[in-house]
């Protein structure tokens, strides 16, 4: 190309630069910081990919109040003192119209007190925590389950069965120690006997005294309280140890098909909870996951689909209100009733997810199945779990 | 100063310092006035890095006795800060020394038995006491909340704990020019060429030690209470995080070990260029790190201060 | 909510401690090795490990080896790995004060963690191999802990024997008593050095290959061991690598111990707390060794 021609171009191009942001308003640019490096790296990825995903959608649907909408997003490296800087310049620099939620409670904990300062509506996908809901704020908005009901559905089939004694191990970090409480809670007011409880710490890899001592309380149900590489090791040790306790389910990690993968026929009878899944009866569910699927070349896992809904859950709040106003939006996702991929969205006072429903699997035969609640049950539990050298 | 180490610079210079300095110190002063939100919670940041990364020279750079855990001591501090504020009712700004106080109380509790030994059982010690502290924290539950962390009640204080926040950079780069120029300094230097010869000229190296180690815990503990304040909310895993000692040797280390201002140059150029570059490349830069710590020690030990004071011939006392 | 502690229970726990503690005197002995030879505390020991373990992984779930038949494989490896990291970097600072060995090895531990962070992403791996226990009365062996005991007892005498009967096993002992003396009588430092550092290094990978069966592979999974390596040596007594085995049955059998008893969450504090009692009241460590 000659220098003439490039010239040209280049003058055509600031042209149209300049000319373009004047026709419309602009895009609708939403900022948020997730953990693409650090700790939670994987699962702040599959956020990320919700996101683009849910940005993707709206754009083909032509946008959010006629305006395109766009993701702004940073690393946090999943820390908190990260992510708290980040949304800082998110909304003091790059002057974002909105903000939605980072991956995690604890970076969610930190960036709440940014985002209330500022007004920002945060609708936060994927923090569980309670507490953070419950403290007086009023723009942050729910969209999962909180981590106390995790193991809901391990111990109220148990009860209907009539079980009478539960051991709960737990990791000690915040989700599990929430989940673990949760389930202590419920086993009591169901009138079952806790016999055993006792937390490990994040990265343990040797169950073998712990397991020692469940088998000598001798449970009718083992709750874990767990992430991925712990249930693993949890499992494995069982079976070394022959602990074999009428029902045994894990919390976050059962549900991932590296879990069954790892553990093969190990895996089988393990009870697991989970957000979401493709097989759920939700509206448009399948094709969502079809769709993710042919995207990014991979499975969706609970946090994509959350990351996705809370997007959504979002636009539908401004569109209902008609503008970016905090306070509108704020009302119209307090009033809010929606079901999405993901399931239920209804929020109270404080923002509190109370609609969202977990549900509970059974491994059988190298398939998820569905189990609890009734309602969404795809097939009948497997009861009592076989001994482990018939599995 | 001791005049065993004053180094007579020329009048003209050293009036030339000070007045940028007092230029530096008003414009950081004056700037969260007009900087947006991010502009200063990012300078808060980098202050934290020069208390963190001073600190660490105050023991690593000055006695050669390397620290591999001294996130322990911002950990602590956090703890105690926020323990204090949500217990027992604490202004934050009295919670902040106590968070260093800890720091110290802490060092002691580790340096005693540690340092009384040559060779690297002091920084093994160390490597293995950020991991132990977060079992014991989320362990005594009652007090720290355990791994649901401790929430600290709504308080918009990032204006004033930048300030002090800065006060306690100023204070740790202040105490490290006391010290590097004072016969104690020198005694710990000495320590670092040759602890034998050191002990054979008649230094108590062990008191020496342990005081330079107490002095490079506090700074950390009172850093680590004001973050606490600041984010509002703290868990064990996001307080002693391994890689923040990585960054703090680091900055250290490019600075230019053992020197006054290495730290700072050091915290400075290594956050604008995380924050401006590396960002946009998340999985690298911690690789980075490494291979700048290796890069370091083998070719210039001594840092880019190090470098330029061999090169223009400054005086030992930047 | 706790259980009374039965006498098996306490059996059950000790077999645990022994077989855990195997590993760690195998690993130990590595670093006990390149600390006697070099004077230099290798922090990237415990990365080494980790190379190993995905070592195995790769060919176990890539070739379909038989995991436990992919130790030679990462031995070999990983002694090349250790000795190019000598060859190239760690000579440099054998002579120098501590501290520029430890932060060297602290940076290329940390280099290594990250590149395989991502290289093979933070994703947890694991090698399904034995599952299962062999029943003996009340108490349950662990298979595939029980034939990693194996391995590692096998790998660990095999060290012993080099460094006792070998001419090179001897240059490196005579190295590691006095560097000057093992000059003047005519070996090649250089040389013991390289090979020292390979076969650490090699010692660490067996460790990690053998671990790959037992628990979850991850990028970090290494760190953790740098720690325990050195806290053996402490227990047995730096310089002392027969101190290195019962140093490494102690430190398992007081983990599981510190978890029967209290609970699982203080078994790494009650480790460090040893370490610390140690280093007050018998630096030399419990065997007695050579005062550093």
């Amino acid at each position: 190309m000659t220098r003439r021609g490039l010239s040209a171009l280049i003058a055509v191009a600031v042209v149209m630069a300049a000319t373009v942001p004047a026709d419309a308003q602009g895009p609708i640019r939403i900022g948020a910081s997730l953990s693409l490096t650090g700790t939670y790296a994987k699962l702040g990825k599959n956020q990320h990919e919700g996101y683009k995903l849910c940005e993707k959608d709206l754009n083909a649907r032509g946008g959010l109040l006629g305006r395109k909408v766009e993701f702004v997003v940073y690393d946090d490296q999943s820390t908190p003192a990260t992510a708290v800087r980040l949304y800082e310049k998110l909304i003091t620099e790059d002057k974002v119209d909105a903000v939605m939620g980072p991956y995690s409670s604890p970076v969610t904990e930190a960036v709440a007190n940014v985002t209330e300062k500022y007004r920002k509506v945060l609708v936060a996908p994927l923090a569980a925590t309670t507490s953070i809901f419950k403290k007086g704020r009023k723009y942050i908005f729910m969209v999962i389950s909180p981590a106390e009901v995790y193991l809901e559905g391990l111990v109220d089939m148990a009860a209907k069965r009539g079980l009478k004694t539960v051991a709960i191990v737990n990791e000690d970090t915040l989700f599990s120690k929430a989940a673990a409480s949760g389930a202590e809670e419920l086993a009591k007011k169901k009138g079952m006997q806790v016999v055993f409880k006792e937390a490990y710490p994040k990265g343990n890899t040797d169950f073998s005294a712990l397991l020692t001592k469940v088998r000598a309380a001798n449970p009718d149900v083992l709750a874990a309280a767990t992430y991925f590489d712990d249930a693993v090791a949890l499992t494995r040790q069982m079976r070394e140890l022959n602990v074999n306790p009428k029902m045994y389910g894990v919390t976050v990690g059962g549900d991932l098909p590296e879990f069954y993968e790892t553990l093969k026929q190990n895996a089988e009878y393990v009870y697991g909870a989970t957000q979401w899944e493709p097989t759920l009866p939700f509206p448009g569910n399948q094709e969502w996951f079809e769709t993710y699927k042919k995207e990014f070349g991979r499975e969706p896992s609970y946090h994509s689909a959350a990351g996705y809904a809370g997007c959504l859950i979002y636009a539908e709040a401004v569109k209902r209100a008609g503008t970016l106003d905090a306070d509108k939006v704020r009302d119209q996702l307090l009033k809010l009733e929606m079901r999405t991929i993901f399931g239920d969205y209804k929020v109270d006072q404080d923002g509190f997810q109370v609609a969202h429903k977990m549900v509970t699997f059974q491994w059988q035969k190298e398939k998820k199945v569905i189990v609890w609640p009734e309602e969404l049950a795809a097939g009948k539990a497997i009861f009592p779990t076989p001994p482990w050298n018939q599995r | 100063m001791s005049p065993a180490v004053a180094v007579r610079h020329p009048l003209s210079l050293r009036v030339g310092v000070a007045a940028g300095l007092a230029v530096l110190v008003a414009a950081l002063a004056l700037y969260p006035l007009v900087g947006s939100g991010y502009g200063v919670r990012s300078t808060l940041q980098v202050f934290a890095w020069i208390a963190l990364a001073g600190s660490w020279n105050l023991i690593s750079g000055l006695t050669g006795y390397v620290s591999f855990g001294h996130v322990a001591f911002f950990g602590i501090g956090a703890y105690t800060g926020a323990i204090l504020i949500t217990q027992h009712d604490w202004p934050w700004p009295l919670a902040a020394p106590a968070g260093g106080l800890a720091g110290a109380a802490l060092a002691l509790l580790i340096g005693w038995p540690c340092l009384r030994l040559k060779g690297p059982y002091f920084a093994i010690a160390m490597l293995g006491l950020n991991e132990v502290l977060r079992a014991l924290v989320s362990y005594f539950e009652g007090l720290t909340g355990g791994g649901s962390g401790l929430s600290l009640p709504t308080l918009d204080a990032t204006r004033p704990i930048y300030y002090a926040m800065g006060l306690l950079a100023a204070l740790v780069v202040a105490v490290t020019y006391l010290i590097v120029t004072s016969r104690f300094g020198l005694r710990l230097m000495t320590i670092r060429e040759d602890e034998v010869a050191a002990e054979a000229m008649g230094i108590d190296t062990f008191r020496h030690k342990l005081y330079a180690f107490l002095l490079s815990a506090v700074g950390p503990g009172v850093a680590g209470a004001l973050t606490a304040r600041d984010q509002g909310y703290i868990e064990p895993i996001s307080v002693f995080p391994l890689a923040t000692t990585v960054t703090m040797i680091v900055m250290v280390l490019f600075g230019g070990k053992g020197t006054v201002w290495g730290p700072v140059l050091g915290a400075v150029v290594l956050f604008v260029a995380q924050e401006m570059v590396w960002a946009r490349y998340p999985y690298v830069h911690p690789m980075l790190f490494g291979a700048i710590i290796v890069a370091v020690v083998l070719v210039m030990p001594r840092g880019v201060l190090g470098l330029l004071q061999t090169r223009y011939r400054l005086p030992r006392t930047i | 909510m706790s259980v009374a502690i039965t006498p098996v229970m306490l059996g059950q726990v000790v077999v645990s401690g022994i077989l855990a503690g195997s590993l760690y005197a195998l690993v130990a002995l590595g670093l006990a090795l390149i600390f006697g030879v070099m004077r230099v505390i290798n922090i990237a020991h415990g990365p080494l490990l980790m190379l190993g373990a995905y070592t195995t992984y790769f060919l176990t779930t890539g070739l379909g080896l038989n995991p436990f038949l992919t130790l030679p494989v990462s031995m070999t490896l990983m002694f090349l790995v250790g000795a190019l990291l000598q060859r190239t970097l760690v000579f440099r600072v054998v002579d120098a004060p501590e501290l520029s060995s430890l932060l060297l090895t602290f940076g290329i531990s940390i280099a290594l963690v990250n590149l395989a962070q991502l290289l093979f992403t933070s994703d947890l791996r694991a090698v399904e191999y034995i599952t299962g226990a062999w029943v003996v009365g009340p108490l349950a062996f662990s298979k595939s802990r029980v034939i990693a005991f194996g391995f590692a007892a096998a790998v660990t005498a095999l060290a012993f024997l080099f460094l006792q009967k070998t001419r090179l096993g001897k240059a490196i002992r005579a190295t590691s008593q006095s560097r000057e003396v093992a000059m003047v009588c005519g070996i090649d430092v250089q040389r013991v050095h390289l090979i020292t550092f390979g076969l650490a290094s090699a010692l660490a990978a067996a460790g990690g290959s053998l671990l790959a069966v037992i628990v979850a592979i991850q990028p970090e999974m290494g760190q953790v061991w740098t720690f325990k390596s050195f806290l053996v040596i402490v227990l047995g007594g730096a310089g002392n690598y027969p101190g290195a085995l019962l140093g490494g049955l102690l430190l398992g059998l007081v983990e599981q111990l510190a978890s029967l008893f209290l609970t699982t969450q203080l078994s790494e504090v009650v480790a460090y707390v040893l370490l610390v009692l140690v280093l007050l009241v018998r630096p030399t460590g419990l065997l007695g060794g050579r005062q550093v």
